[in-house]
């Protein structure tokens, strides 16, 4: 269908071109490269066709109240690029921010991001100019999605991109309301790859930040195929706005969202699922029995478990090696925080662990960081285990 | 590769029939179809341009970048760039496209729109004439070009960028806790050119029109982070003393981009203050405990004033003015400082789960 579809465009651009090779400009002609600008300037009035198509349903969000969040609270570690604010963060503006209209009778999308100073007022202005306060009724801090519910009905809906319908290298325009203005700003770019973080969520090349956190990436027909958030790394809402304006940007499909949507509606947040265990990397292989394949995989190792917590209630111990989560090998501490970040809180897990050499499968119900700890349970140490590595403050997974 | 570059664009335009096309009747094969070259955008709109641009090497003070970029407006020598502490140095350079080495100084500064005007010992040299950015909309293409993290050498050739005008606004910028003085309307360009160097760096649009200077490095306040920008061309020729006709600045207020006319420096918004007499009162006491960064909550009406008139009530919350969001008792403050006796303003508050929007008439206390 996709394919049949590029055929036809690309025949039809051909078509095209015969018509400008066949024209003589009536405009500009004296100017060099006049034919060039005459493409491009096609190309601006598409995007400028899309955006408006979709504008109608782009809110500005306002927020009043609320604190500069600590990074280092939330396990953010230093940013390695942009360094900004002398803390060595990203500074969290509390300018206007982005949201995209989700149901007539009020509800809208938006990114997580735009709360992490937790504004004590939210207020959503539509294209019409009319103010409406806001309730934040969930977020959902592993897609770093959020709802608010405005008193408002016949809200203009945007059309979004079929399921599936997506493909890596289709123009991509994101768009924001975080400079204020008249109109949401634009960056064009494309899609850049499907399948990210466990298929949640896909990458863009358009410059995602502040700006349009929370906003729509729209295909060049103006329907939406994703909201736009920031994405990298487990941990709060805030992890990947350092990757602002890179060229490496996310958003969130519609199948994603209709998995979490009903519940935000009701008032539900979604959180990050966690262990409760302090991990660390085995770099020599161990205890091996003779007759395994040697195995060049980095393992990874429980260091000590919390109590109370999931891992301690399943029974896991330091010391155990943990092979394989749902089966698949893990490839590093890295890979199994990422793995069991992006699953919520509440869901069940199966791990493939190592004790003294033998396998064994250990079923656990992931849990909310706040759920956990604060004690070790560690039989050979009293008090906690200094975290050596990874440097996230415990408990680690 | 140039017809894979190309061919997205025609796609495009065609699939969006934005463009007459000619299917009916198309020759069947592509190849009978496809042209012998499609022009390259930016090669086009750049090739006149190349040759006025010029690398700037000055002092690495502090943390300022030791180097920058120009652009040739006067084949007597004269170049304009973006002011910065780098163009204090005792041997600033320019560098010709053609690798020419001369000695520049500083003939002139503007301090609130951060431009600078050198001088270098040569003559008949190429140069660029600023023009208008009145016809630029969003999302059109633009190029632009500069001495980024000064990668070229010599005689080499800047670096060149092709990006989209993102959104045309005014905001407020900040450079680490500084703010910038400038605050007109701004170019944003959805082009990373918010690098060492690049300021002072050329912005054409895709006819080779020269619409905008790159900017220094700044924050922009409402988002935290940095923004990629220009000046318009207008304030160029402003501090050029070029100023727009009057035809043009028509132009631009019929366009629709927001505020026409240069809202930078002298010539920005008229002064504060109010009519001889008596100050404005309105009457509206805030909610204040001495911190300035609160929100702006209502504590009284004075009985007979204009905020009572309004309909304004105690514990009403002020969040806009006249549109403008009003987050703390010193937003609130800022605004109302410029009220003059006479004067309508639209107050929007917040009670309870309402928004409403009052109009108060600012008078002197009766």
């Amino acid at each position: 269908m996709k394919c049949s579809l590029l055929a036809i465009k690309a025949r039809q651009a051909a078509g095209v071109f015969i018509f400008f090779a066949a024209t003589p400009f009536s405009s500009s002609v004296a100017r060099p490269g006049a034919e060039g600008a005459e493409l491009d300037r096609a190309r601006a009035a598409v995007a400028r066709r899309a955006l408006s198509l979709v504008e109608p349903s782009i809110v500005t969000i306002e927020t009043i109240g609320g604190t500069q969040p600590e990074p280092e609270q939330q396990g953010f570690g230093p940013p390695t690029t942009r360094p900004a604010r002398g803390r060595g963060g990203v500074r969290v503006a509390d300018g206007p921010t982005t949201g995209l209209i989700h149901s007539p009778d009020g509800l809208i999308l938006t990114s997580s991001f735009n709360f992490v100073r937790d504004p004590s007022i939210i207020t959503v202005i539509l294209t019409d100019g009319s103010r409406h306060v806001a309730r934040l009724l969930a977020r959902d801090t592993i897609r770093r999605l959020a709802l608010l519910r405005i008193d408002a009905t016949g809200l203009p809906l945007p059309a979004w991109s079929p399921d599936g319908d997506m493909a890596v290298g289709q123009y991509a325009v994101a768009c924001g309301r975080g400079y204020g203005g008249p109109a949401p700003s634009v960056s064009v770019g494309i899609v850049s790859a499907l399948g990210r973080r466990g298929g949640q969520v896909f990458q863009t090349d358009a410059r995602t930040s502040p700006v349009n956190y929370g906003g729509p990436l729209i295909d060049i027909d103006g329907r939406v195929l994703g909201v736009i958030v920031p994405m990298a790394g487990a941990g709060s809402e805030l992890a990947g706005v350092q990757w602002y304006d890179s060229g490496i940007g996310f958003a969130v499909p519609r199948e994603t969202i209709e998995r979490s949507i009903d519940r935000l509606a009701r008032g539900d947040d979604i959180h990050p699922g966690k262990m409760g265990v302090l991990l660390s990397q085995v770099d020599e292989p161990r205890d091996m029995p003779p007759s395994a394949e040697p195995d060049k995989s980095p393992r990874v190792a429980i260091r000590a478990v919390a109590t109370p917590s999931p891992a301690q209630r399943a029974g896991l111990r330091a010391g155990d090696v943990i092979a394989a989560l749902g089966g698949a090998p893990i490839g590093g501490i890295d890979d199994l925080q990422r793995r069991v970040g992006d699953l919520e809180a509440g869901a069940e897990i199966v791990l493939t662990i190592e004790r003294d050499g033998r396998p064994q499968e250990i079923r656990l119900t992931l849990a909310r960081a706040r759920d956990i700890g604060p004690s070790w349970l560690d039989p050979e140490q009293e008090s906690p285990p200094p975290a050596t590595q990874p440097a996230d403050p415990p408990p680690d997974s | 590769m140039r017809r894979g570059r190309c061919m997205p664009l025609l796609a495009l335009a065609a699939a969006c029939g934005l463009m007459p096309t000619v299917a009916a009747g198309a020759p069947q094969k592509e190849s009978d179809v496809l042209p012998p070259a499609i022009p390259n955008v930016v090669e086009d709109a750049w090739r006149a341009a190349l040759p006025c641009v010029v690398k700037l090497y000055g002092g690495a003070i502090g943390s300022a970048h030791g180097y920058g970029t120009g652009v040739i407006v006067s084949s007597a020598g004269q170049i304009v760039t973006i002011d910065s502490v780098m163009l204090d140095a005792r041997n600033l350079r320019a560098v010709l496209h053609d690798g020419r080495t001369f000695h520049a100084e500083v003939i002139r500064r503007d301090a609130d729109r951060e431009l600078a005007l050198l001088r270098i010992e040569s003559h008949d040299l190429p140069l660029l004439e600023p023009e208008t950015s009145a016809s630029l909309e969003i999302a059109d293409g633009v190029i632009a070009a500069g001495n980024c993290f000064k990668v070229a050498e010599g005689e080499e050739p800047v670096t060149v960028m092709y990006g989209v005008l993102a959104a045309r606004t005014a905001l407020d910028l900040r450079r680490r806790a500084q703010p910038l003085a400038y605050g007109g309307e701004v170019l944003v360009l959805d082009a990373i050119t918010s690098n060492p160097g690049m300021a002072g760096g050329p912005v054409l649009d895709l006819t080779g029109r020269w619409v905008g200077i790159v900017a220094g490095i700044a924050e922009a306040e409402s988002t935290g982070t940095r923004l990629n920008y220009a000046l318009p061309i207008e304030e160029v020729r402003a501090f050029l003393g070029r100023g727009g006709t009057s035809e043009e600045a028509a132009a631009r207020g019929a366009s629709g981009n927001a505020p026409a006319a240069s809202a930078s420096g002298a010539d920005r918004g008229p002064a504060a203050a109010g009519p001889r007499g008596a100050r404005p009162d309105t009457g509206l006491r805030l909610f204040n405990l001495g911190y300035r960064d609160v929100a702006a909550f209502v504590d009284r009406v004075v009985p007979g004033s204009p905020a009572q008139r309004a309909g304004i009530r105690p514990d009403d919350l002020i969040i806009a003015v006249d549109g403008k969001r009003v987050a703390t008792i010193s937003d609130y403050e800022r605004i109302a400082a410029d009220w003059r006796n006479g004067q309508t303003v639209r107050l929007t508050l917040k009670r309870g789960d309402e928004v409403l929007t009052v109009e108060m008439i600012v008078e002197p206390p009766r």
